[in-house]
């Protein structure tokens, strides 16, 4: 039901994880036209906004925006269909390879960015009707270092056990490989305490716009402390505090003792990574260390400190040792007596906008909804019952993406993928090994709402709602479950995903009791059923709780929150009777115990051995991946954006002059990186904010300048996780006369609401100059 | 199902380098071995590096203790040394009667402290007079530290890495200390003369009295303890214009006296088996006796061919090579059971080497200094030719754990410089500002590096020569931390080039600011609407604010004063 015209509802941006609170206002005129973003205070964004955020509504509109399903015609080309068509296509092509080849032919990919609604659905979908094993999603490019992490030492993973507002009080925050200034920049706010203490510590090879808030030389007075560790070496260093934290009696000894295991095995290990060592393998200086772990244990309440956090990124987790680094990230915090106390503790920063909701219900190869287990029969038993099948039809677990998208088309692998709310040609590594294994298949159905270069490869396309134009529900970086509205028509036949699947699944011939229900509300409902008992308890919640929470300027509802009933069996039941006080959520994890059986926190010995892919002679340089402000992810929304594309309109390739020197790159010259899986080429920025023996370049674009076709796809070897973030690249000047870097995008004007038409004429953003 | 006898492994020593060799071989194959350990310490494996971190009371003695080996298979004795080593029955024995059969028996016995002989420093029953100290076992560093209390004045002799770190940690403590050293110059297997007067000048600024080209002649006890040390100058050498050093006869009071004048590797259950031995125990590449290829050495008691420096690094590399051979000699044992097996099904597929958390592709991993070697020696990366090829780039950095002191040093440096052409030397004297940076470049590639008191800079130098990467066209640049010329910030508005970004998290410029107050916007709420500058994070507020009153200044410039 939408919002009658000029009217404003309260939403979240369709971005990142930090989901700012935004004010959308529907136009007057046009139920399509894209309505008026404006900030709004919540407590992640504090009224303020970034610039995707501010411009976001643009996407809303866009010129190639998907309106009809697209089917590969005889021509070769995309062609306009019928849903019925289209739909009637998919099922028959899904049903048939099935019949041939077994459930497993057919694979699912999902997205950290879909609703909880349709991610629940989506993996009920692959379950029950498809009943395939193959279903993984994006967030194993992003999450799942941090989720095994969590899981094995806490028993459970919420990125932040904590609100995200707590850390604005602590004294001191260990921040490694998150540069979330680029990323999330209105969370810089809850910096702001441990900046005016000196206590921000960022660990980032790149003196990124996030360190340069910690770095004296860029920042009066100084924030804290930037270490710059040689790439793919964050784990030494962590190793290097603790060894720090324990040879001079810093750590929360009583703590330790009464809150975790495996303590003795871990204190061993790091004895021998004293600081020279870690200096010899990081190129952190021995006394840098020191100083930040007397920083550290200062701010830890065990020495009277006014609390401290340990924080991750996808720099160190994007690793084949990513696992690894954010167990020593909690160990680390452990030692210092941080997790489970007010103001205090370790948390991973989700990056997408529902990367936290998404990696619950069920789109993850070895999980169903409430972050349940697939193998656990009793997991396997709630579930079915809620879905009304027999727990034996079940599939088990699946392939992990990385092997799942490597198995594609291959003798015995899947045959059909149908693809939600990703654009794998771009976002997954040694992509274009990925690009072939996508043409290989019988079948690519991908749901998008614009034509990502994903879509343009499949034989149909159907088009899909986003975020304004839908209802729903996205869990925040912190737990929180928050409501995003619909405002605005979709254009025309753009359907949600919710409708897809049932219209699939009646095609496919799913029984009546199989339900999929196409209001975003009721199958929130089922899911909080699912999720009920499950670590991620979604069932004191619904729709209208979070709606009423909200309007009484509740503070929030962070999972889990449980029925309120303790024999839920008959939740109406307490309808109109005298209700039972409802769950008020959970802001803080593990103030009492931690999820584990015996209620304490785990501490997990590791080990550093380096990248996958390291240096040598001809590959003798670093190349590292992030993302830059105007730009998100694949860049399949923000390149659609004019304002965002004027400032960063292409790739770039960042090198330390004294590189430059060397290989003869001016800056501004174009550069070629190869490593042993690709090459890219890009525009050479001079800068000293990398190391010399390390390139930087941001991964939002496609063709040659997608970095992607560079990095590695070696996966840690307990989450699955790929090493996005490091590899071995040979360094050189690109040869004349090469193929252009963008490929042409019809990016849309944002709306002149308030004079900002003067926006349109800024120029590209070369260089950061601090102030 | 595991059809293969374990192969029994005898590792005589339990110090960082032989519980390194256990560990190395429980990572790759954790059932192949019955593994066998005699430790002559009675105390569990700990970190000796870190003793001289004890000393100086920079951390916990329980913080050093390393881990047990964990395997089922791995049984450790502690206070147990092995005696003798019966190579034609294969059997090692042990002081407490036990006896230990082998298919491969590894020494890593380590090395002893050398003590010198001088007058005073033997009693009756051949031990140190109490004051008197090596700084080479746990006790060693306990005595010391409990030594501390009641001796005000100390005396180091020995001015090499570990005699430095001594001196500086007791300095450290709020001891008077004098360091001796027999040479003129201090680190001289390390240092050039020039780089030593620099460590010299810091040692001092830390409190160390230094006394080069000196030897201790005599000890002097008084009631069983050491009060003092005489010192006279060395006759050996001329003297290099250090006030007649070499004439000086003097006693310098102490009553703790700490011996750090090198090591003498454990050689006698070698010697005595039969097995050659030199300084060290003979070792080839492979690091197997030349007498007996079941007899292997390890760590600071073997000499390779390519000899021994006496670092950790050196040990552990070692402890990896042989463990991979290790592996590699029970390999064979799958061939013959799998020609059996394959008649009638393929039952015994071979075990997957087991990962220990993390150490998924061993075989891929060996060191990176090997790794590099073996590319850069061939192009070949087999585990076969990287052992053949012995490269022990990467295992050779010093650095010097002196708290405030920083000293660092790699590959070619100091008096193992050669003077052929080939190699380019570029060097920072600064003696006044404490510091001394040289590197040493050949075919692009950092080969060789000093650094004193920069540790930026020193830990920059180890990244490139243990990675090899590419190092400036220009050598020099390496001699300090890298940085580009950046626009200082503005003093004042007036000096912010137009182009500079103000706001981040919105793209605002100061242009756009301005354009904005020219336009009609005199407050900070006004700018935001117009331009959306501190609409996002909020921290470039006050330097918007700062803008809009600058700018309105301007407009309506205030009179000057008269």
């Amino acid at each position: 039901m939408l919002a009658s015209p000029g009217t404003t509802v309260d939403s979240h941006c369709p971005y990142c994880a930090l989901q700012c609170g935004m004010s959308l206002t529907r136009a007057r005129t046009d139920v399509t036209a894209a309505p008026e973003v404006q900030p709004r205070d919540f407590p992640t964004n504090r009224g303020g906004l970034c610039q995707k955020g501010w411009t976001s509504a643009a996407v809303l509109g866009a010129s190639d925006r998907l309106v009809t399903p697209l089917v590969r015609g005889a021509s070769g080309e995309l062609e306009p269909v019928s849903w019925d068509v289209a739909l009637d296509l998919v099922a028959s092509r899904l049903a048939a390879l099935a019949a041939e080849h077994g459930p497993g032919s057919v694979a699912v990919f999902g997205g950290g960015g879909l609703t909880n609604e349709k991610a629940y659905a989506l993996g009920k979908f692959t379950r029950t009707v498809l009943r395939t094993p193959n279903i993984d999603y994006n967030g194993r490019f992003c999450m799942a270092s941090a989720a095994a992490g969590m899981n094995r030492s806490f028993g459970v993973d919420r990125g932040l056990p904590f609100p995200l507002s707590d850390v604005g009080g602590a004294q001191a925050v260990l921040l490694l490989g998150s540069n979330l200034a680029e990323t999330m920049p209105p969370a810089v706010q809850h910096l702001a305490g441990a900046r005016a203490a000196g206590g921000l510590v960022v660990v980032d090879p790149r003196r990124s716009a996030t360190a340069r808030l910690a770095d004296p030389a860029s920042e009066q007075p100084a924030g804290g402390v930037h270490l710059a560790p040689v790439p793919g070496t964050d784990l030494a260093v962590l190793l290097g505090l603790l060894h720090v934290v324990l040879a001079e009696g810093l750590a929360d000894r009583a703590y330790l003792a009464e809150r975790t295991t495996g303590f003795d095995d871990v204190a061993r290990s790091v004895a021998g990574w004293w600081p020279e060592r870690v200096e010899s393998v990081s190129g952190v200086p021995a006394t840098e260390l020191r100083r930040v772990a007397r920083l550290l244990a200062a701010a830890a309440p065990v020495h009277g400190g006014a609390g401290a956090y340990v924080l991750t990124g996808r720099g160190v987790e994007q690793s084949t040792q990513g696992t690894a680094t954010v167990t020593a990230s909690i160990n680390l915090a452990l030692a210092l007596g941080l997790p489970g106390r007010v103001g205090s503790g370790y948390g991973a920063i989700t990056g997408q906008g529902n990367g936290q909701g998404g990696r619950e219900h069920g789109q993850k190869a070895d999980q169903l909804p409430g972050y349940r287990k697939i193998d656990d029969p009793a997991a396997r038993e709630h579930v079915a019952a809620v879905w009304g099948v027999d727990p034996e039809t079940l599939p088990g677990p699946g392939l992990p993406a990385v092997q799942l998208l490597r198995s594609l088309g291959t003798p015995g692998g899947p045959r059909a993928l149908l693809v939600h709310g990703s654009n794998l040609v771009v976002s997954a590594p040694n992509a274009s090994s990925v690009i072939e294994r996508l043409k290989s298949l019988d079948l690519l159905v991908v749901c998008d709402f614009v034509p990502s270069e994903t879509a343009l490869l499949a034989d149909v396309v159907l088009p899909v709602t986003q975020w304004a134009e839908e209802e729903g529900t996205m869990t925040s970086l912190e737990g929180r479950v928050i409501r995003r509205r619909a405002v605005v028509a979709p254009p025309g036949e753009a359907r949600s995903e919710l409708w897809i699947l049932a219209e699939l699944a009646r095609r496919l011939g799913a029984p009546e009791a199989l339900a999929f229900p196409t209001d975003p509300a009721v199958v929130f409902d089922e899911l909080a059923r699912a999720s009920a008992g499950g670590p991620a308890d979604y069932s004191g919640l619904s729709h209208a709780r979070l709606d009423a929470d909200e309007a009484s300027g509740g503070p929030g509802l962070f999972w889990p929150v449980p029925a309120a009933a303790a024999g839920a069996a008959a939740p109406a039941a307490a309808v109109g009777t005298a209700a039972p006080a409802e769950h008020p959520g959970t802001p803080r994890l593990f103030l009492e115990r931690f999820a584990t059986p015996d209620g304490r926190a785990r501490m997990v010995v590791v080990d550093h051995v380096g990248p996958s892919d390291d240096v040598r002679p001809g590959a003798p340089f670093y190349l590292v991946t992030g993302r830059v402000l105007q730009h998100y992810q694949s860049g399949a929304q923000t390149h659609r954006v004019a304002e965002l594309e004027r400032l960063v309109a292409e790739p770039y390739v960042e090198l330390h002059p004294m590189l430059g020197f060397r290989i003869g790159v001016p800056d501004g010259a174009r550069v070629r990186l190869t490593s042993s899986r690709g090459r890219v080429e890009a525009v050479a920025r001079w800068t000293d904010a990398v190391r010399p023996d390390t390139v930087f370049m941001p991964f939002h674009w496609s063709g040659i300048g997608s970095v992607n076709q560079v990095t590695t796809d070696a996966t840690d070897p307990v989450s699955g996780m790929p090493e996005f973030k490091v590899c071995a690249v040979d360094v050189t000047v690109a040869p004349a006369g090469a193929e252009p870097v963008t490929p042409p995008v019809e990016p849309v004007e944002t709306l002149a609401t308030s004079g900002l038409d003067k926006l349109d004429r800024r120029r590209p953003i070369a260089k950061e100059l601090s102030t | 199902m595991n059809l293969r006898v374990p192969v029994k492994v005898v590792v005589v020593g339990f110090g960082m380098v032989g519980s390194r060799l256990v560990d190395e071989l429980l990572r790759r194959e954790p059932e192949a071995f019955d593994i066998t350990v005699l430790g002559a310490e009675p105390y569990e494996p700990y970190n000796r590096v870190l003793l001289s971190d004890v000393v100086a009371g920079r951390t916990d003695v329980a913080a050093i203790t390393m881990p047990l080996p964990d395997g089922a298979r791995v049984s450790v004795l502690r206070g147990v040394t092995a005696t003798g080593i019966d190579r034609e029955s294969r059997v090692v024995t042990a002081d407490d009667g036990t006896t230990h059969p082998y298919d491969h028996v590894v020494l890593a016995t380590g090395a002893a402290a050398r003590i010198p002989p001088i007058p005073g420093l033997r009693t009756a029953d051949g031990g140190l007079p109490a004051g008197v100290h090596a700084l080479r076992t746990l006790d060693d560093a306990r005595e010391i530290v409990a030594a501390t209390v009641n001796a005000p004045r100390v005396v180091v002799v020995g001015g090499g890495v570990l005699g430095l770190e001594a001196a500086v940690g007791l300095a450290g403590r709020g001891l008077s200390v004098t360091l001796i050293h027999n040479v003129p110059s201090l680190m001289e297997r390390q240092l050039d003369p020039e780089a030593a007067a620099v460590v010299r000048s810091g040692l001092e600024a830390q409190g160390v009295a230094v006394l080069p080209n000196c030897l201790s002649s005599e000890v002097l006890v008084a009631g069983g303890r050491a009060v003092g040390i005489r010192v006279k100058g060395n006759p050996d050498r001329v003297p290099t214009g250090d006030g007649g050093a070499a004439q000086r006869d003097e006693v310098v009071a102490a009553r703790l006296i700490i011996f750090s004048v090198g090591t003498i590797p454990e050689t006698g259950i070698a010697a005595e088996a039969g097995l050659s031995t030199d300084r060290g125990i003979v070792v080839g590449h492979d690091l197997a006796s030349p007498d007996d290829p079941r007899v292997h050495a390890i760590g600071d008691c073997a000499q390779p061919p390519e000899g021994s420096r006496g670092l950790v690094a050196e040990g552990w590399d070692q402890a990896r090579r042989l463990a991979e051979k290790l592996v590699s000699l029970v390999e064979p044992v799958f061939a013959l059971v799998e020609p059996v097996s394959s008649l009638v099904e393929p039952v015994a597929t071979p075990a997957e080497p087991t990962a220990h958390l993390r150490l998924p592709h061993d075989a891929a991993q060996p060191s990176m200094a090997v790794r590099l070697g073996a590319l850069l020696a061939g192009g070949a990366t087999t585990r076969a030719q990287s052992d053949r090829g012995i490269d022990t780039r990467g295992t050779d950095v010093v650095k010097v754990k002196g708290g405030p002191l920083s000293v660092t040093t790699m590959g070619v440096c100091g008096p193992s410089r050669p003077k052929g052409a080939t190699q380019r030397a570029v060097r920072l004297a600064d003696p006044a500002g404490g510091r001394y940076v040289e590197v040493v470049v050949s075919d692009g590639i950092l080969v060789g590096a000093t650094c004193v008191g920069d540790p930026r800079v020193a830990a920059d130098l180890t990244a490139a020569y243990t990675r090899r990467t590419p190092v400036p066209v220009d050598p020099a640049f390496l001699l300090l931390t890298p940085v580009m010329p950046t626009a200082a910030p503005a003093s004042s508005p007036e000096h912010m080039p137009d182009d500079a970004v103000v706001c981040r998290c919105n793209g605002v410029t100061k242009g756009d600011i301005t354009e904005s107050c020219g336009a009609g916007a005199h407050t900070v709420e006004e700018v935001a609407r117009d331009t959306r500058a501190t609409t996002g994070c909020g921290s470039c507020r006050d330097a918007v604010c700062g803008l809009v009153d600058w700018l309105q200044e301007t407009k309506n410039p205030v009179p000057e004063p008269a």
